[in-house]
């Protein structure tokens, strides 16, 4: 077994808001991004063609916050495009985001991207590590039905942010891991209780067994404590604390993103921080969604749809959903010092590729999972020899001792 | 290794932002939560009324920090029933209880017998 699989022994995930992989990634050369940004138009309300521009912002630019919601989303891929046989143009997103206030100027906005200098941290993490360009949202939908895919591999039918029950008998990756060894620990670490949890049907039953704040879990970086899985959540607002107040770290629209990108470098520090802590943890960076930001790939289709199916009144467009094709691509990238330096994974994935992945890895075989969980792709293989070794990306012999350190400019 | 350096947010802290649709579906998940919370617990908060980023954080802090005490209480309510000693009026109703039962067995067991042997 590769020593980077025998070794691990905690996979911890942060999940951002509301990015595309083109608005955060794209400039990045031969990964899949915006190579050729002529070939990617968009028309505007004219009919003229826009094309992205590397003229993304930290804040002010996505004011009102772009729309993501099921028929909005449904716009920016299909272009207007109804019925039978139509086809992902993925040229609707100026159109989506016009309807909005009807301003052609700041409708073009929704095509640009961030030149990589402005976003030091992330586009390092996804040079020196593993970048995956074909990671997609579950749903073509809002945060809390995509978000909900990780937790649990399944929205259960919903499509939207409105709360949803959890139907047995599948559980949520945190319960699965606790009730099936309790040697096993797996934890939601929110920000603080002001930001708290977006996963809140787990909040309430849960807390505080599977649940802890973000300086714990710094705290449990440092001393080597984490869990076998940890789910990180941003601060999703502006807020006071007992310390001063905090600004909002999630990267939503309108948010900053430096505030993002600072979350994310201290996550990675302190767990390259201690050596024992670093040497067992893979770290998944991912976005729930993209937020209503242009990407050029064209979400694939699933080969088998889930059990769940949206009712036919919820996603908004006068049909029910199948949950047979995926969301908008988003960021993803997999750290850890036996990863690659430079590896770009073209496999598809989405959201249930997180419980399908935990679960495998800590559990093997279980049987209640979604349909969707069950066929989405594992980002680590498992460690029990029924792993595909050719996909196994923790494949170094010897740990890496190039990896990069992260400092604030003075 | 290679320092990567990375600028500071310059952005100011704004708890009048107007709340996006993410923080008031958060908002509104926490207010079917609370509803399943004793009213004891209840922030006392019209959250239908909630605008802002800062309004919305004073409502999520005030329901989390209500449903880790509720957790809290329930957790210590069990512990100190585990623990509370039984006392000697207890003990002697359960020793009745007890001397009952077995009263009743022996009553039914010889009423049995009688009547096996009406059959012979």
């Amino acid at each position: 077994m590769p020593p980077g699989l025998d070794k691990l022994q905690h996979i911890v995930v942060l999940m951002m808001e509301n990015r595309s992989f083109d608005h955060m990634l794209g400039s990045l050369e031969g990964i899949g991004g915006i190579d050729d940004a002529g070939a990617y138009r968009n028309p505007d309300v004219n009919n003229n063609k826009v094309v992205p521009q590397a003229l993304a912002d930290f804040q002010g630019q996505l004011n009102p916050d772009p729309d993501h919601h099921f028929p909005a989303v449904d716009l920016q891929i299909y272009g207007g495009a109804t019925g039978e046989g139509r086809t992902e143009t993925m040229d609707g997103f100026v159109a989506s985001y016009y309807h909005q206030q009807e301003n052609a100027q700041q409708a073009q906005k929704i095509l640009y991207y961030f030149p990589k200098e402005k976003l030091p941290v992330l586009t390092t993490l996804a040079t020196d590590f593993a970048v995956f360009n074909r990671w997609f949202a579950s749903i073509p939908g809002p945060t809390i039905c995509n978000r909900a895919f990780a937790h649990y591999g399944t929205s259960f039918g919903r499509v939207d942010m409105n709360p949803f029950d959890v139907i047995e008998p599948i559980k949520s990756i945190y319960t699965r891991l606790v009730t099936a060894n309790p040697k096993h620990k797996a934890k939601v670490y929110y920000y603080d209780t002001s930001s708290s949890s977006m996963e809140v049907p787990n909040l309430l039953q849960n807390q505080p067994d599977q649940f802890g704040t973000y300086d714990q879990f710094l705290s449990d970086c440092d001393k080597n404590m984490l869990p076998d899985y940890s789910f990180v959540e941003p601060n999703y607002s502006d807020h006071d604390t007992d310390d001063g107040e905090e600004v909002a770290n999630d990267q939503h629209p309108d948010h900053d993103v430096l505030a993002g990108e600072k979350l994310i470098a201290e996550v990675y520090t302190h767990i390259k921080g201690n050596p024992q802590t670093w040497s067992s943890t893979a770290l998944l960076v991912v976005y729930d969604e993209h937020g209503g930001i242009f990407d050029h790939v064209p979400p694939p289709k699933c080969p088998n749809p889930d059990s769940f199916k949206s009712s036919q009144i919820d996603p908004g467009t006068g049909q029910a959903f199948q949950f047979d094709r995926l969301g908008v691509r988003v960021p993803a990238i997999l750290v850890s010092p036996w990863v690659q330096k430079g590896t770009v994974v073209s496999r598809t994935f989405d959201h249930a590729s997180i419980p399908a992945t935990v679960t495998k890895f800590f559990l093997g075989s279980y049987p209640h999972v979604s349909q969707r969980e069950q066929d989405a792709d594992v980002f680590i293989e498992p460690n029990d020899g029924s792993g595909n070794m050719a996909n196994n990306l923790l494949s170094l012999n010897v740990m890496r001792n190039d990896c990069p350190d992260f400092k604030v400019r003075s | 290794m290679a320092i990567v350096y990375f600028d500071e947010p310059k952005s100011k802290v704004d708890q009048n932002r107007p709340a996006n649709a993410l923080l008031l579906a958060q908002v509104q998940h926490l207010r079917e939560a609370e509803k399943s919370l004793p009213p004891k617990y209840h922030s006392g908060i019209f959250s239908h009324a909630i605008q802002t980023e800062g309004e919305v954080a004073r409502y999520v802090q005030s329901v989390t920090e209500a449903i880790h005490q509720a957790h809290a209480d329930a957790a210590a309510e069990r512990v100190r029933r585990a623990l509370k000693p039984k006392e000697v009026i207890e003990i002697a109703a359960v020793a009745d209880e007890a001397a009952e039962r077995k009263q009743r067995a022996r009553r039914k067991s010889s009423a049995a017998k009688k009547k096996g042997s009406r059959k012979k």
